[in-house]
């Protein structure tokens, strides 16, 4: 095994430059010192680093040192790697908070699960000498769903009736994709609307990251649900509607908004988007009305509320020529 | 169903002890009847340790810990002039224990839908469950044992006991 990348890179990429050219690295565990130039040896393919990505939250930016782009240098493919990393934290959803973990051997299972199924992001797992849990991913090139959204140059009114049926029977498929996971088993454990991406050329709706775990709960898959009734509030509403801005509309515009109308977990959100926009039907609304503070009956399941959208998107006015497109939904 | 045949669903926290504790007082003075404390064992998930080691330390302390606190709820029975022979314990064990294997396990993904299962299986007439008193968030996250056995029950009694009940 040659100690300097430079050989490697010298016979892939003649034109990298020398002084960048790092180490070769076999073994992941000090994946904090794998930087740009260094090449990681996995699998018996070569893989260049280019940098470590990083998660914006906030307006701010967060490098994530276990998650590197890379670039196969034997095919030219470029690729995100993961790291073997495990830690635990704590998350807020609203005032409740929870333990948290990231496990790679949750990532991986789940990769196994659905290879060939292209509602999920796609990789394979690989062991580096030392036997880390590296995950190789293929990239998603394309659009995380709240900046689709927010793209999107229409008023409410027009989004409801032209674009969102479409998105309505994505999300549909989307959901379905995690009712998959849950009837193996699995939970996805971190849904988000930044983990949804729209691929530019195909225009599926695909799930990524599934490294979180958490610990004992009465319902393992109620996370997950509560994450999907938030993109569901997302979709109606074309994008998060807070009290706030209910607040600076005026009075004649809207009716008077209760603490019931928010979200459950999180008050600041409108759960009941008819109060923003009355033309939103009953049958959708009493769906989303299931994530406010005045529900006390939740979803017990995925599949209960796959069975409630289904509902919707057939019988609907609205959604009627979107059934002709998407006869599978 | 025999309503004097009472399943008492135990899992060590405080308000279970509480509902055995209820159980006991309510029926210390009826003739006849059987109790049973059943324990639905809950593992952490492999998914949270770093190593099968790990994992298989934190469970081994975990099972004994249920195992006392259950021969606990026991001796709390026995302490209110509950027959011995009138108890009976049902452990269930995970189905992801790395120490036993059997027929019946639980895959905690619904200890309701467990609950129901033995329930039916024995012939219990009454099933008792405490109630921890949770936010209405905290049962929208994370699930509520009890809420999902009020909504599921219907064939039996349910006796749901909050913490304090006096």
């Amino acid at each position: 095994m040659e100690k300097s990348a430079y050989d490697i890179l010298k016979h892939y990429m003649p034109t990298f430059p020398r002084k960048h050219a790092g180490k070769i690295i076999t073994n992941t565990t000090e994946f904090m010192s794998i930087d740009y130039g260094d090449v990681m040896y996995l699998d018996g393919k070569h893989y260049l680093v280019n940098k470590n990505l990083s998660e914006r939250r906030f307006g701010l930016e967060d490098p994530k040192y276990w998650v590197k782009r890379c670039k196969e240098l034997e095919t030219g493919k470029h690729q995100i790697i993961k790291l073997e990393f495990y830690e635990k934290f704590d998350i807020s959803i609203g005032t409740i908070r929870s333990s948290c973990y990231r496990s790679p051997r949750k990532e991986s299972r789940i990769l196994k699960l659905v290879d060939g199924d292209m509602r999920f992001m796609q990789g394979k797992t690989v062991l580096d000498e030392k036997g880390n849990c590296v995950r190789i991913l293929d990239i998603i090139y394309g659009s995380e769903l709240d900046v689709a959204l927010d793209h999107l140059p229409v008023s409410h009114e027009e989004y409801f009736n032209t674009i969102f049926p479409d998105y309505f029977a994505k999300f549909i498929g989307a959901v379905k994709a995690i009712a998959h996971l849950h009837l193996n088993h699995e939970q996805h454990g971190d849904i988000r609307r930044d983990h949804l991406l729209i691929e530019s050329d195909t225009k599926n709706w695909r799930w990524i990251d599934f490294d979180y775990a958490f610990g004992l709960r009465e319902n393992p898959f109620a996370l997950d649900l509560f994450g999907l009734g938030s993109i569901l509030l997302l979709l109606v509403g074309q994008r998060e509607i807070t009290a706030q801005q209910i607040g600076t509309l005026e009075q004649s515009q809207t009716e008077a908004v209760t603490a019931e109308d928010m979200a459950l977990a999180m008050p600041y959100r409108l759960a009941n988007i008819q109060k923003r926009y009355p033309y939103i039907p009953d049958t959708l609304n009493n769906i989303c009305m299931h994530f406010s503070a005045k529900n006390s009956v939740f979803y017990s399941s995925v599949t209960e509320f796959v069975s409630a959208l289904l509902t919707c998107f057939h019988e609907l006015p609205v959604f009627k020529s979107a059934r002709r497109r998407y006869p599978e939904v | 169903m025999n309503i004097y045949n009472i399943l008492v669903a135990f899992d060590s926290s405080k308000p279970s002890f509480e509902a055995v504790e209820y159980t006991a007082r309510m029926i210390r003075s009826i003739p006849d009847v059987l109790v049973t404390l059943l324990f639905i064992e809950r593992l952490p998930d492999k998914d949270l340790f770093e190593s099968e080691a790990l994992w298989r330390a934190e469970c081994a302390e975990l099972v004994v810990e249920y195992k006392r606190k259950l021969a606990k709820a026991r001796g709390l029975l026995l302490s209110n002039n509950i027959h011995k022979k009138a108890i009976n314990e049902e452990y269930i064990i995970s189905c992801s224990s790395p120490f036993e294997d059997a027929k019946v396990c639980t895959t905690g993904e619904s200890i309701a839908q467990d609950i129901l299962a033995i329930q039916e299986e024995g012939n219990h007439g009454t099933v008792v469950i405490g109630r921890r008193g949770i936010s209405k968030e905290e049962e929208f996250l994370f699930g509520s044992v009890s809420a999902e056995l009020l909504r599921k029950f219907t064939k039996c009694a349910l006796w749901v006991v909050s913490s304090n009940c006096d």
